[in-house]
C-alpha cells in the first residue's frame, strides 16, 4: 500500500512501489486521503496529485480514496490497511508529519501484535520543479458581503448607542463580536478582516472614553481589541473550513452523480458507435460543452474525423497526439497547451489506449476550475471501459459469426458432395448397366434407366442452379432490376415452368390486376420455388393455392400448400440455407430454395414470412415495397 | 436419300455436345454439316447454305454473338443459338443481333427439334407472298380486314393490340423480344417504352385467354419477351 498526493516525489513512489509488488506478484493499493484541501495549495500540486491518481491507476493498482473523518489520518490507514490486508507500507522520507506518526502508531500497532506490516522508506528525490508557493486561487472580492458586513457594524453601533446607558461597555463589545463571527461564519476573510477592523474602530470611537476620539487611556482595551481580532480569526478559520469541506462534498456529490448517470448511460450497452452517440449526448447535455470521443482504429492509430460536425484543428490533432504518447490530460489548463479552449484526456483501454475525449472550453463557458480535472479523468476511464468491453464483444460477435460462416461453408461443401454425386452416380451406373446389359435384361429395363437418368439429370440441373443462384445473391451480384410487372405474367410463368411437377394439382391463382414493381425474372425464380416447395411438402394431388393482395405500401405474394404446415418455432428457420426441416422424411435437395426467395426478397427491400394457416397446410408470404408511381393502365391511351 | 432433307450446320466445339446433335438430328431426319470454329462456321454457312444453324455463343476463336450479326447482314438462314449462358439479357442480345431463336443447355431433343420446326417454318414463309390470313391454333387473323376470330367467335381488338398480336403471328412459335415488339409496332418513337408492351398484353390477354396466369396461347418469356405458342402438330 502507498499513500498517493500530490507532493513533488509522490511518482516515484508509486512507481517504487509498484516495482515491489511485480516483484512479489501481489496486487497493490494506493490510498488518497481526500480531505479538504489546504488553504494555500498551488495548481501544480493539484495537477500532480491527479497525475499521480492517474498514474497510481494505471500501474495496476487499486485506488482507495478516503475521506477522513478524524484527523487522525495515520489510524485511519491503518484500519484500511487491516481491512484490505496489507502486508507492505511504502512511504517516502521527508513525509508530512502525520506520516511519521503513522510509522509510529505502526511500530506501536505491531508491538501490540494487532497488525503484521513491513514498512519500507523510500528515498525520494523532490522533483526538479520546486514546490510553488503561489498563492492560491485569487478570491473575488464580493463587494455585496462586504456592504453586509460593514452594514452590520454600523447596526452594532447603533444598538451600542441604544443599550450602552442601560448594559454597559461588556455587552456592547459582546455586541461586536456578534456581528463579526457573522461576517466569518458567512462571508469569508475580506468582509471579516473589514468587520473586525471597523468594529474595533466603532468601539474605540464611539464607546470607549475618551470618546468620540481613537485615543486609547486604558491599556486593557488594546487586549480587548486583539481578543476581538483573535476570535474573529479562529472563527473565520473554522468557517473556512466547514466551507471547503461542504464545497469538496458538493463537488464530490455532483462527480458521483454525473459518473452514475454516465454509468447508466454505459450500462445500456449496444454497439461501439451507439455507445460513442449516447455518450457524446450525454456529456454535452451534463457539461454543458462540445465533446468528441476519437477513437482510435484498429491499429491504434488515431483517425482525424470523429464526432458530427467536429473538424480537428491541427493544435487538437497535436493535443490528441500528445494525449495519446504520454497517456495524460493535454490542452486546456493542463502543462501543454494551456492557452488552448481544447482539453484532451487519454482513454486507456487494458492492452492499448481506446482514444481521445476531447472537450472545448468556449469562450462562454469560463476557465476550466481543478476539480473538474478530478471529474473528467474517472469519467474517460470509465467511458473508456465501457467502449473496450463494446467493442470486445463485437470483435466476439464478429469471431462467431465468422465461425458460423465457416461451419456454414463446410456443412455446405459435404452437402452438395452429397447432393451432387448422388444423382451422377444414379447416372452412371444407369449408363454403364444399358452399355453393357446383363444376361438376363428385361427387354423393358432400357427405358425405366433412361427414365431414371433424365430424373436424376434434371435433380442435378436443380441442384446445379440453386446453387449458382444463392452464391450469386450472396455475393451481391444480383441486383434487383425493378420495372413494373404484370403480376399475373410472372406466376404464369412461374406455373408454367413447373407444369410436370404440378401434374394434375388443383392450382388456385387469386391476383389483383395491379403493376408492382419487380424483377419480374427474380420473383419468378422466387415464386418456382416456393411452389416447389409447397409441391415437396404437401401430398400428392393437394391443392395448392396462389395469391397476391396489397396491404398498405406492401405487395404480399403468397403460396400456401394443404400439408403438415410448418414445424412450431421453425418458422425462420426455414429460410436459413441448408435447413431441410427436422423430424421428416429428408426430402431431395440441398435446403436452398428457400434461402434462395429470402434472398430475392430482400434484393427487392421485402421479406419473407411463413406459418402454418390456421386451417392447415403452409403459408409462405413474400412483401415487397409498393414504391413509385404505376404505369397508365389505360391500354388505348396511344390509339 | 430424299433430296429435300434439310440441311443443318452445327457450329459448336464441344465435341460430346456435336455428337449428340448430330446424332439427335440425324436420326430425324435431317442432314447435318459440322462446324467446331468461328471461322469454319462463317465458312460452311456462306458456302453450305444449310436450312437452319445451330450456333454455340461460347467458341473458341470467336464469339458466336458476333457470328450471328455478320451472317445476318448477308443471309436469311434461320439461326438457333445454342448456349449455356442463361441470363436473360445474353438471350435478348442474341435474339436482337439477329439470331431467330434461343435455347439453353442442358435441353431435351424434344425441344430442340420443336424450335428447328418453328425455324424451318418460318423461313419458307419468308421466301412464299405474305398470306393475308394467319391462323395458329383457334386464332384467326384476317390482315386485309383486320379481323380477329378466336374459336370462330370474332374479337376485337384495338390498332394497336391489332398490330402486335399480328407481330407475334407472323413470328409464331418464336421469341419476340420486348425491344423489337416496340420497334414492330410504335416504330421509332421516343415515348415507347417496355411498360407499353406489357399494358397491351394484359388487356390482349384479357381477350384472348380464359385465366390469363394459365396462358394457352400468349407465352411470356420473362426477362426476353413473348412467344405465341406454335401450333405444330
Amino acid at each position: 500500500m502507498v499513500p498517493v498526493d500530490g507532493r513533488p516525489g509522490c511518482a516515484q513512489l508509486i512507481r517504487a512501489t509498484c516495482r515491489m509488488a511485480e516483484a512479489r506478484g501481489a496486487p497493490w493499493i494506493g490510498v488518497h486521503l481526500d480531505g479538504p484541501r489546504p488553504l494555500i495549495s498551488s495548481r501544480a500540486e493539484e495537477r500532480r496529485l491527479s497525475d499521480n491518481l492517474l498514474l497510481t491507476e494505471e500501474l495496476g493498482a487499486d485506488l482507495i480514496r478516503l475521506n477522513p473523518r478524524s484527523r487522525n489520518e495515520a489510524r485511519e490507514i491503518l484500519t484500511l490497511a487491516r481491512t484490505h490486508q496489507v502486508t507492505h507500507l511504502v512511504l517516502g522520507r521527508g513525509e508530512p508529519n502525520w506520516r511519521t506518526r503513522l510509522a509510529g502508531s505502526v511500530l506501536e500497532d505491531l508491538s501490540q501484535g494487532d497488525l503484521e506490516l513491513i514498512i519500507h522508506v523510500v528515498p525520494t528525490q523532490a522533483s526538479a520543479e520546486p514546490p510553488t508557493a503561489a498563492p492560491a486561487r485569487p478570491e473575488a472580492v464580493d463587494l455585496g458581503n462586504l456592504g453586509i458586513a460593514i452594514g452590520f457594524v454600523a447596526l452594532a453601533t447603533g444598538v451600542g448607542f441604544l443599550v450602552f446607558h442601560y448594559l454597559g461597555l461588556a455587552d456592547v463589545i459582546m455586541l461586536y463580536m456578534l456581528c463579526i463571527t457573522a461576517a466569518a461564519t458567512q462571508f469569508g476573510r475580506w468582509p471579516t478582516l473589514i468587520a473586525s477592523v471597523l468594529s474595533i474602530l466603532a468601539l474605540d470611537f464611539c464607546f470607549i472614553e475618551p470618546r468620540y476620539t481613537f485615543v486609547l487611556t486604558d491599556i486593557q482595551h488594546i487586549g480587548t481589541f486583539a481578543m476581538m481580532l483573535g476570535v474573529g480569526w479562529v472563527i473565520l478559520g473554522l468557517a473556512e473550513r466547514i466551507r471547503a469541506q461542504t464545497r469538496l462534498a458538493q463537488n464530490q456529490e455532483r462527480h458521483t452523480r454525473t459518473l452514475y448517470h454516465l454509468g447508466k448511460v454505459l450500462a445500456e450497452g449496444g454497439s461501439v458507435a451507439a455507445i460513442q452517440q449516447r455518450v457524446v449526448s450525454f456529456l454535452r447535455q451534463e457539461l454543458d460543452l462540445p465533446v468528441a470521443l476519437l477513437l482510435c482504429d484498429a491499429k491504434g492509430r488515431l483517425p482525424v474525423p470523429a464526432g458530427p460536425g467536429l473538424r480537428l484543428e491541427a493544435e487538437e490533432l497535436e493535443i490528441a497526439r500528445a494525449v495519446m504518447e504520454r497517456g495524460a490530460p493535454v490542452g486546456h489548463g493542463t502543462e501543454f497547451f494551456t492557452q488552448s479552449p481544447c482539453l484532451m484526456l487519454p482513454m486507456p483501454g487494458t492492452e492499448r489506449p481506446l482514444g481521445v475525449l476531447g472537450l472545448w472550453f468556449t469562450a462562454g463557458a469560463g476557465a476550466m476550475p481543478a476539480s473538474r480535472l478530478d471529474l473528467l479523468i474517472p469519467l474517460a476511464s470509465q467511458i473508456a471501459l465501457a467502449l473496450e468491453r463494446a467493442s470486445l464483444a463485437e470483435d466476439r460477435t464478429e469471431a462467431r459469426i465468422q465461425a458460423e460462416h465457416e461451419q456454414l461453408r463446410s456443412t455446405l461443401l459435404s452437402s452438395i458432395s452429397h447432393d451432387l454425386r448422388t444423382p451422377l452416380g444414379t447416372i452412371t451406373g444407369a449408363t454403364t448397366t444399358l452399355l453393357n446389359p446383363g444376361p438376363q435384361s428385361a427387354p423393358g429395363d432400357p427405358k425405366v434407366l433412361l427414365g431414371t437418368i433424365l430424373q436424376e439429370s434434371r435433380r442435378l440441373l436443380r441442384m446445379v442452379n440453386n446453387l449458382l443462384d444463392i452464391t450469386k445473391l450472396e455475393s451481391g451480384l444480383v441486383q434487383a432490376k425493378k420495372e413494373w410487372a404484370a403480376i399475373e405474367e410472372v406466376v404464369g410463368s412461374a406455373l408454367s415452368h413447373l407444369e410436370e411437377q404440378l401434374g394434375a394439382r388443383p392450382v388456385s391463382v387469386e391476383l389483383p390486376e395491379i403493376w408492382v414493381p419487380m424483377d419480374p425474372v427474380l420473383m419468378e425464380q422466387a415464386l418456382i420455388n416456393m411452389l416447389d416447395n409447397a409441391i415437396k411438402f404437401s401430398p400428392p394431388g393437394s391443392a395448392i393455392e396462389v395469391r397476391g393482395w396489397v396491404e398498405g405500401d406492401r405487395f404480399r405474394l403468397s403460396v400456401a400448400d394443404e400439408g403438415p404446415g410448418l414445424p412450431p418455432g421453425e418458422e425462420e428457420l426455414i429460410f436459413e440455407k441448408l435447413y431441410r426441416g427436422t423430424g421428416r422424411p429428408v426430402t431431395p435437395g440441398a435446403g436452398l430454395g428457400l434461402a434462395i426467395c429470402k434472398g430475392i426478397a430482400q434484393a427487392h427491400g421485402g421479406t419473407i414470412t411463413g406459418r402454418t394457416r390456421p386451417q392447415g397446410g403452409a403459408q409462405i408470404v413474400i412483401a415487397l415495397p409498393m414504391d413509385g408511381v404505376a404505369p397508365d393502365l389505360n391500354p388505348d391511351f396511344n390509339s | 436419300m430424299p433430296p429435300e432433307q434439310p440441311l443443318v450446320l452445327i457450329v459448336e466445339d464441344d465435341s460430346h455436345l456435336r455428337q449428340y446433335l448430330t446424332t439427335t438430328l440425324r436420326s430425324h431426319g435431317f442432314d447435318v454439316a459440322e462446324a467446331t470454329t468461328w471461322e469454319e462456321g462463317k465458312r460452311m454457312a456462306l458456302g453450305l447454305t444449310p436450312a437452319v444453324m445451330l450456333l454455340d455463343l461460347g467458341l473458341p476463336d470467336g464469339d458466336g454473338l458476333s457470328l450471328a450479326r455478320e451472317l445476318r447482314a448477308v443471309s436469311r438462314i434461320p439461326i438457333i443459338v445454342v448456349s449455356a449462358r442463361g441470363r436473360e439479357e445474353d438471350k435478348v442480345l442474341a435474339l436482337d443481333m439477329g439470331a431467330d431463336d434461343y435455347i439453353t443447355k442442358p435441353f431435351g431433343s424434344s425441344e430442340l427439334l420443336a424450335r428447328i420446326r418453328v425455324a424451318l417454318r418460318h423461313a419458307a414463309d419468308l421466301s412464299a407472298p405474305v398470306p393475308m390470313v394467319v391462323e395458329v391454333g383457334s386464332l384467326r387473323m384476317d390482315f386485309a380486314s383486320r379481323e380477329v376470330t378466336l374459336d370462330q367467335k370474332p374479337v376485337r381488338l384495338t390498332k394497336n393490340e391489332f398490330d402486335l398480336l399480328a407481330v407475334l403471328t407472323r413470328h409464331a412459335g418464336q421469341v419476340i423480344t420486348n425491344g423489337q415488339l416496340l420497334q414492330e409496332v410504335w416504330g421509332d418513337s421516343a415515348k415507347a417504352h417496355a411498360t407499353y408492351v406489357r399494358v397491351y398484353m394484359r388487356s390482349l390477354r384479357k381477350k384472348l385467354e380464359a385465366d390469363p396466369t394459365r396462358p394457352r396461347l400468349l407465352l411470356t418469356e420473362l426477362g426476353i419477351g413473348y412467344r405465341l405458342k406454335p401450333d405444330l402438330d
